[in-house]
């Protein structure tokens, strides 16, 4: 049976943050929203500091908290692994939230067209064109579409007000075999994706011979994200600077 | 056997007259809920930005605030009243009888702002209710709070309610009123007789009985909400469950120790809360805020021995940090109202007006106690090294919470007019078995 996973090594990654902005394009996602997200970490007293990094996506837990305490089902975990939000489904109760000791939910707290990156003028003629008309941005209609053997409209197209939203593996980008935008896009080859199931897949291979760890397996969460390398991260380190977090 | 009417002077309790007071009281509670409806409006028009509620983690905020904090008082004030109610029937404390339909409905009351707190809390309200009612998963322990506490307890305090004021209203049914409509519909075909008033006995002593362990088991699930997340440092244990009761005690019986003496006040020559009422409530509400602070203490020292960990954060954070204020006020509060029970239990002398004041000191702390056990958890406990957060409400905020406690007001003010809030001695109207009487004796 099919088990999507994610392996992040630590060794490799150099905290470009490349990942979060490849995330942030493919799924238009509103400032302050991170669904993949990189901890900048300081270790130590000046001069004799060090700095190390964490990507952290949705962990796609096999015993997801957040799918637990989902008062109507709205959070549920599909049969290869993934971890999803039936957007008609959710009330916005924010509970999911709560549960997640990973802290990687995020709601909409306004309107989607309110807290878009402003950097284009999303009506210019050439960017519809680019785009395929698809204006506004949080209208993506390749996010829009019904997933998987549930056929159930994932949190992410459309970024409605009041629902919970977060990390996909790009659901829409796997369905046609393609890998999350995040993996696609790291210039190191810090992050690997695919079927941990599968003995030849390229996750099975790369954890092969390789110690890991996960993020946080004393909350029995039993994540299906394995970072190699580095350690564990305590309360001992201190993020270097804040993201944006007006809405 | 004659007996001596008012049928012609008025209604009991001031039923169907509104006095100037009662107006003035009900245009400002109408100005305030005025006021918290068109600040949910704007919540709703603009999105819940416009709160200072905040995603976890990476923004740094609190995603649960002071609506989730009032829906846990609101809930928790809810147990009090049946309890009270319940105790006076099944082990027929006589002295607890005036208070009896107070009681009932300030659960009633408190039970549907509570509700509605859940409701303006969710993101999708239209969608939360059609889905909990297609979609609900037992699993969830949110599913408590809409079930069991919304289908169950609230059904059952209503059911509760209008069985107890049957025999009222069947007497009120017979007095000519604007109001004689909505007394024979509440009496619905109720004429206490002897067999009616036996087999209504009966059904009100297993209600009562029944009606305990509901309200025990749906009022913790309220606590369980908390202490089944294992990914949120304060939260987690088992002790969650048991605290939220003995917490909801205290600030139940605060509130209606407080409601008993407004309508004592209000009733005027009607009053038949006597010191006898208050002395019954002043004596459990010692006994609930004594445990409430018992649990207070012993959160206190495992907070002093948390190592350093994520704990340890949190535990800064209530002992010295940003919610110091409203911890140590919440357990100051808490001893104050304390120490005046016990001064007055010692003394055997009731005061009203020491009781009213300890009560609100009780229910203040309460208030505070359930703001602390909602929102540092999720500004200073995250178990990734996230930044710390803050949260402190909004003006929307403050005015959709002050518009619950003003339509909680107006429900209470308006049954007043409507019925009376003190069961109806015998001897100001007969019941229509003592009418038959009386004709067949004249």
């Amino acid at each position: 049976m099919t088990k999507y996973s994610m392996a992040v090594d630590l060794d490799r990654c150099q905290g470009c943050r490349a990942c979060m902005t490849a995330c942030k394009i493919e799924n238009n996602t509103v400032q302050s929203n991170f669904w993949m997200y990189v901890f900048r970490f300081e270790e130590g007293a000046f001069p004799e500091t060090e700095m190390s990094f964490l990507p952290r996506p949705c962990q796609h837990c096999d015993n997801a908290p957040c799918a637990k305490v989902c008062p109507v089902g709205a959070r549920f975990k599909r049969e290869d692994g993934i971890v999803l939000t039936d957007a008609d489904r959710c009330i916005g109760c924010r509970y999911c939230e709560l549960a997640c000791p990973y802290g990687v939910n995020y709601y909409n707290w306004q309107k989607p067209e309110k807290g878009q990156y402003d950097v284009v003028d999303w009506h210019d003629e050439n960017i519809q064109t680019a785009t395929g008309g698809a204006i506004p941005p949080y209208r993506n209609p390749d996010l829009d579409g019904l997933y998987g053997e549930e056929q159930r409209r994932t949190a992410g197209g459309g970024h409605a007000k009041g629902i919970i939203e977060k990390c996909t593996f790009c659901v829409h980008r796997v369905e046609k075999g393609q890998l999350p935008s995040c993996v696609d896009t790291c210039p190191t080859d810090a992050l690997v994706f695919g079927d941990i199931d599968d003995a030849e897949s390229p996750i099975s291979l790369y954890l092969r011979g390789r110690s890991s760890w996960q993020l946080l397996e004393e909350a029995g969460t039993k994540p299906n994200v394995y970072y190699i390398g580095g350690k564990p991260p305590n309360k001992e380190l201190k993020e270097i600077e804040r993201p944006k977090v007006t809405v | 056997m004659a007996v001596e009417t008012r049928i012609d002077a008025e209604l009991p309790q001031g039923v169907g007259r509104l006095s100037t007071g009662w107006k003035v009281f009900i245009l400002a509670a109408l100005a305030v809920l005025g006021f918290g409806v068109f600040a949910y409006w704007y919540e709703s028009s603009n999105g819940m930005s416009v709160t200072s509620l905040r995603s976890t983690g990476t923004m740094g905020g609190a995603t649960w605030g002071l609506y989730v904090v009032m829906v846990e008082y609101f809930i928790g004030v809810s147990l009090a009243g049946v309890v009270i109610a319940s105790v006076s029937r099944v082990f027929r404390i006589v002295e607890l009888r005036p208070i009896v339909r107070i009681a009932e409905l300030l659960t009633v009351a408190s039970l549907m702002v509570g509700l509605l707190a859940v409701i303006i809390d969710l993101g999708q309200p239209i969608r939360g209710i059609k889905n909990m009612l297609l979609y609900a998963r037992p699993q969830s322990a949110f599913f408590g709070t809409l079930t069991l506490v919304a289908g169950g307890v609230f059904m059952t305090a209503l059911a509760y309610l209008f069985l107890g004021g049957r025999r009222d209203a069947a007497r009120l049914a017979g007095i000519p009123s604007r109001l004689q409509w909505f007394h024979r519909l509440w009496a619905s075909g109720y004429t206490d007789s002897v067999e009616e008033r036996e087999r209504h006995r009966r059904v009100m002593f297993w209600l009562s009985v029944g009606i305990v362990p509901l309200i025990v088991v749906a009022l913790s699930t309220e606590g369980l909400v908390f202490g089944v997340q294992v990914g949120r440092p304060g939260w987690f244990g088992s002790l969650q469950g048991p605290d939220f009761l003995v917490l909801a005690a205290a600030s139940g019986l605060a509130n209606l120790v407080v409601l008993s003496a407004i309508v004592r006040r209000s009733l005027g020559d009607w009053n038949r809360l006597d010191a006898d009422v208050f002395k019954w409530l002043g004596r459990f509400l010692l006994v609930a805020s004594a445990a409430a602070l018992y649990f207070m203490v012993v959160e206190l020292f495992t907070l002093l021995y948390a190592t350093p960990s994520n704990e340890r954060q949190l535990a800064d954070s209530l002992l010295k940090g940003p919610y110091a204020w409203i911890f140590w006020l919440s357990i100051g509060l808490m001893i104050l109202g304390l120490m005046l029970l016990i001064s007055q239990a010692a003394t055997a002398k009731w005061r009203i007006g020491t009781l009213v004041v300890a009560s609100v000191a009780i229910s203040t702390a309460a208030l505070a106690e359930r703001y602390l056990t909602v929102i540092p958890s999720q500004t200073h406990a995250s178990l990734l090294p996230y930044e710390t957060g803050s949260y402190f409400p909004t003006w929307v905020e403050f005015a959709v919470v002050a518009g619950l406690f003003a339509l909680g007001a107006l429900l209470i003010g308006l049954f007043m007019k409507a019925f009376p809030i003190i069961p109806i001695r015998d001897d100001i109207i007969p019941t229509p078995d003592e009418e038959v009487e009386a004709t067949a004796n004249a």
